[in-house]
């Protein structure tokens, strides 16, 4: 079956797919998105916490099939694990539906503060860590930051956040309100001299774009909404896309190669169809949005003369760079309800602890969290509590709504070892070879969580809880089960990165990415915006220059 | 209406399969007949005991029995934890021998005190090493664990957690109350 | 010819051996037939000791075949479970269809019931509810829309409503479906319940007060159809939630038929009675039951008042005639929320 030739094909219906979608079909080119899942469907998954994206037990209710899609993890003694989606953290999931991640997203919509752009002037050189300023600041990104913030949507207002970076517009949609926990961590923090202000988030406050506001559905994070008011690229950007009538969105395909022209250039891709029949499809040009993982996975696994080693990777970096985020934080217990569980359950958030810390490199957010279901919450004890028997369940039965908690993400280093293969002899459904992850966290991770968690548990304190203890992260292996980036870094030099500031592959000059793999640093924060925005950067640049 | 008789030829057919799928399956409802997809009836009576010491009935409100965590962890086993029943088959037999050796007396006939002085050795990998070559007999309680908070934490959909009775325990009203959404 | 006629003899003998047995199974009690395959044990237990007992499964499900492509589907599946040995699938699920073709067999008994439920707001239909074109244009279709109305929906509302969007024209995707109501006998009542009813109705002595205590009969009877779950919570396990006026906590009757009402007629998230659908009464009501007043199946409260009042209030007014919505809809007293000090 042969498919008419388009302007553009995009990889991946995720955060950043789904934002250069839109960009190219609404200057008029014919674009193809190619998507592995499908469109997401409520009555699925309604509100079951053993198959949400937070506690996947049974089964990831946004995909992948666990059976069909395989990785290897590679441990620190180089045995070889092969996981899937239930493995847990080592497998580094990531979603596959239309809107990918942003289907069952928290949606808190940070921007990224001008430090994290110039990590490597800011901090200097950090032994054992790869640390490099991007090719573009933030002042360049902050437009595309707008775009993302109006025509996704996002709920926000940061007049009382000092560290707040500048804007030109405010946010479309006014901020919402504190929950109980909220208001009396938020009232603690302040006297403690920090700075909490309402957590900007893609989610409608009232109704926006023709969809509705809010409900403050309880099952919120892990979840997709019943009324339609989380806002990812599925019911935003890529209905737009799709109603200029240039877009069409094809979903349940895999794509398992990029096909390249004798000129080095690329030409279309080879992908298996909903039935898994093979498919070809040329186009003039290809962006690749499939994750840092997936990404890096389809590059090495397309391989040509000009490019033995995958497309563009004759310097070897493609999957290298490979990062996360290290949550960390602090539980309090206090000896009246402090949660009522309305949904989402995180309202504030502090940037007192991204880069404005003596000695602290990079640092990152705090936040009240999200609601934690009942199994979620049989799992969280402080240390040293039964974790079973007569007590653990009085625990349950006497904690639930009493306990509040404060987490952020930090700031990863970045290591030229943490990276993403491909595994020749582990092969997925459709005969691939699949993404094989290694890595283990710098040193400096795990100090500046023990930093944080300090500092969440003294607000928890002065709030009053009766009892705290800290869960400190980022050690063992790389975090990229949560934010990864980083696979294929954005750079002037084509020695030390894998494509220029437009996210074009170094001397490819058709082939593009516009996922978190430009993300040359991961930032204090969780980075979908910053994804938009890459997309929609990447989309103008194209339009203007193709 | 053509439907209508479309229908009704489909129905025949259907009723001819039925009258024939009758005589066949006969044999197999003769069969002593459990409720499990996966456990014996033994097996089912011992894990319901452990893992009601795991989340016992107390004053804070019924244990993993009364809500049927057994439904759970038997339909997980059958239809999506098929990599552990090996460890299941094995590691109940291996309970039941290490109790017969220690109290001389099946888990599920031991008393309270007993039981739980069972599974503290069981956790502590403090069991006969004899019947634990191969499997561990500290790892087997930390999943049986596991699988016993997510069928009385979980959704009852998943076949434990009956009529969200751990849900009341702790006070979560289900179904969440929240109306439509006329703009204030 | 000869040929042909011992063809046609064939088939006679085969048509009236087929049909004679078909209708005997038919006649017979259900504990030979349907009960014979243990797929379906769960369903005759607590069928055999509902109320329904009396009542046959062929009266509400039909014979083996005429209850519709569904159900045919599903005994085949189960037919087809013993030859390959798979214990999935053994959830027996009703379509839609099923559902209302149920209902009509509810109907033949409860005469009354379904009269009062025609007449009042809940015999509504997929037609006005999806298709009410001001209520689409302040806010698009959307998921949860089924979890009240057309909650036995075997699609998606992608699948019901056409576009899914506040800009319109909208239509159902299937033009039939206009006319089939959205909230069916089965959305409040389960049919199989546990427990033998008339055993209920014994009476026990409460030593403290030595009272006699009536067990309550509507449950698990009453039971709401949870779309999300995709079976029934009973009404006494349904939540009771705390509602605030003013930011002050209300009392709220604890009728556990109150807990099912205000599952749709929700609040909103701040748990406000009289918000959204709700009408929790607050004033001089408060604390009354949903089912004080309103009759279950048709809604109606035109005659309640005297359940409670005398004729005339404290103040020498006859209470029927007093300004609230009761006596006027106009009113800007409404009869959930009307005080004291709104006249005083």
């Amino acid at each position: 079956m042969s498919n008419k030739h388009v302007k553009a094909i995009i990889i991946g219906a995720g955060a950043g797919g789904g934002c250069i979608a839109k960009e190219l079909a609404g200057a008029g080119f014919s674009v193809v998105l190619l998507e592995r899942g499908g469109w997401p469907v409520y009555d699925e998954y309604i509100n079951d916490e053993l198959i949400s994206q937070r506690t996947q037990v049974l089964r990831p209710a946004f995909g992948p099939d666990p059976e069909k899609n395989p990785r290897v993890f590679i441990h620190p003694d180089g045995t070889r694990q092969v996981t899937n989606s239930l493995s847990g953290a080592i497998h580094h999931h990531i979603a596959a539906c239309v809107g990918s991640g942003t289907v069952s997203y928290g949606a808190m919509a940070w921007r990224f503060m001008p430090e994290d752009f110039k990590m490597r002037s800011t901090y200097g050189e950090v032994p054992g860590a790869a640390l490099e300023d991007w090719p573009i600041s933030y002042n360049e990104l902050e437009p595309f930051y707008q775009q993302a913030e109006w025509e996704l949507g996002v709920a926000g207002d940061d007049s009382e956040n000092p560290y707040a970076p500048p804007r030109k517009k405010p946010y479309p949609m006014p901020a919402f309100e504190q929950n109980v926990d909220g208001e009396l961590l938020s009232a603690a923090a302040r006297r403690l001299g920090l700075h909490p202000f309402p957590i900007p988030m893609l989610r409608n406050s009232v109704p926006y774009l023709n969809r509705p506001a809010c409900i403050r559905n309880r099952t919120c994070v892990g979840y997709q909404c019943p009324v339609d008011a989380k806002n990812g690229t599925q019911n935003t950007v890529i209905p737009v896309a799709m109603s200029t009538g240039n877009c069409e969105v094809r979903t349940h395909c895999q794509v398992a190669e990029i096909l390249s022209s004798e000129n080095g250039k690329v030409k279309g891709v080879r992908y298996f169809d909903e039935n898994n029949r093979e498919q070809t499809q040329t186009a003039d040009l290809v962006v690749v949005a499939g994750s840092a993982s997936e990404t890096a996975r389809l590059l090495l696994n397309s391989k040509t003369r000009l490019f033995p080693n995958g497309l563009g990777n004759n310097y070897d970096l493609v999957g290298r760079f490979f990062q996360g985020h290290a949550y960390t934080g602090a539980f309090g217990l206090f000896d009246y309800e402090v949660k009522t569980y309305t949904g989402p359950g995180a309202t504030f958030g502090l940037c007192d602890f991204n880069h404005h810390v003596e000695g602290m490199i990079g640092g990152g957010l705090l936040a009240n969290e999200f609601n934690r279901m009942p199994y979620l919450f049989s799992q969280t004890r402080p240390p040293g509590a039964a974790r079973w028997g007569k007590e653990h369940k009085a625990f349950q039965a006497k904690n639930f709504k009493k306990m509040a908690e404060l987490h952020g993400p930090i700031q990863e280093m970045p290591m030229y070892e943490n990276r993403v293969t491909v595994d020749d002899t582990v092969r997925d459904f459709w005969g691939i070879p699949v993404a094989a992850i290694t890595g283990q966290r710098h040193p400096l991770d795990h100090e500046n969580c023990k930093y944080l968690s300090a500092r969440a548990e003294e607000i928890l304190k002065e709030a009053g809880a009766i009892q705290t203890w800290q869960s400190v992260g980022g050690r063992g292996s790389v975090g990229g089960f949560q934010h990864q980036c980083g696979t294929t870094r954005m750079g002037n030099d084509p020695k030390t990165s894998v494509t220029d500031k437009y996210g074009r592959v170094h001397d490819i000059d058709n082939l593009f990415i516009a996922d978190g793999s430009l993300m040359v640093t991961g930032g204090g924060f969780n980075p979908v915006l910053t994804i938009n925005a890459l997309g929609f950067w990447v989309g103008k640049n194209i339009v203007e220059r193709m | 209406m053509s439907h209508q008789i479309i229908q009704d030829r489909r129905e025949f057919l259907k009723a001819s399969i039925m009258a024939f799928g009758g005589a066949i399956m006969l044999p197999s409802c003769l069969r002593n007949y459990t409720p499990f997809l996966f456990f014996t009836a033994d097996e089912a009576l011992l894990l319901t005991a452990i893992c009601e010491q795991i989340i016992p009935a107390d004053e804070n409100g019924p244990g993993a029995t009364q809500a049927g965590v057994i439904y759970y962890i038997d339909k997980q086993l059958y239809e999506v934890f098929t990599w552990e029943q090996d460890k299941y088959r094995l590691g109940l037999t291996a309970i039941n021998e290490s109790s017969l050796e220690l109290f001389s007396a099946n888990f599920d006939m031991l008393p309270t005190d007993k039981q739980l002085l069972f599974l503290k050795k069981m956790e502590g990998n403090e069991l006969p090493d004899s019947y634990w070559k191969d499997n561990s007999a500290s790892g087997f309680f930390r999943t049986i664990i596991q699988h016993t908070m997510q069928g009385f934490y979980g959704p009852p959909r998943h076949g434990g957690n009956k009529n969200y009775i751990s849900y009341k325990m702790i006070n979560l009203d289900y179904p969440y109350v929240v109306g439509r959404n006329l703009y204030e | 010819m000869k040929r042909s006629r011992i063809i046609a003899i064939i088939f006679i003998i085969a048509f009236v051996g087929f049909f004679g047995s078909y209708s005997a199974w038919n006649a017979a009690q259900p504990e030979h037939t349907c009960a014979s395959c243990h797929e379906i044990n769960p369903s005759f237990h607590s069928w055999q000791t509902s109320a329904h007992r009396e009542i046959k499964c062929v009266e509400c499900h039909g014979t083996a075949l005429s209850n519709g492509l569904h159900s045919l589907q599903e005994k085949g599946n189960m037919v087809l479970m013993h030859f390959t040995g798979d214990k999935h699938s053994a959830d027996i699920r009703m379509s839609e269809e099923q559902i209302l073709a149920i209902m009509d067999a509810c109907i033949r008994c409860h005469q009354t019931e379904y009269s009062q439920w025609a007449s009042g707001g809940h015999s509504t239909t997929y037609g006005r509810i999806f298709l009410d074109e001001s209520h689409n244009q302040m806010e698009q279709p959307y998921w949860d829309c089924l979890r009240c109305h057309g909650m036995f929906y075997d699609g998606t509302i992608y699948d019901l409503v056409e576009p899914v969007s506040t800009s319109g024209p909208w239509k159902l995707k299937d033009d039939q479906m206009a006319q089939r109501p959205v909230i069916p006998c089965m959305t409040c009542h389960q049919i199989h319940t546990e427990n033998d009813p008339y055993g209920q109705f014994a009476q026990r002595l409460d030593h403290d007060h030595a009272e006699p205590v009536v067990f309550d009969t509507r449950f698990p009877a009453v039971a709401l159809y949870l779309r999300s779950d995709k079976q029934f919570l009973r009404a006494d396990f349904l939540p009771g939630v705390d509602f605030f006026h003013n930011g002050q906590k209300i009392n709220v009757s604890d009728d556990p038929l109150q807990r099912l009402c205000i599952q749709c007629h929700a609040p909103n998230f701040r748990r406000e009675a009289g918000s959204e659908d709700n009408r929790t009464p607050y004033g001089v009501h408060e604390g009354l039951s949903c089912m004080s007043c309103h009759n279950a199946h048709s809604g109606n409260a035109r005659n309640s008042c005297v359940n409670c009042h005398p004729a005339t209030s404290n103040c020498g007014l006859d209470i029927t005639t007093m300004n609230t919505t009761f006596f006027n809809p106009q009113s800007e007293h409404n009869i959930h929320f009307v005080s004291c000090d709104d006249c005083h």
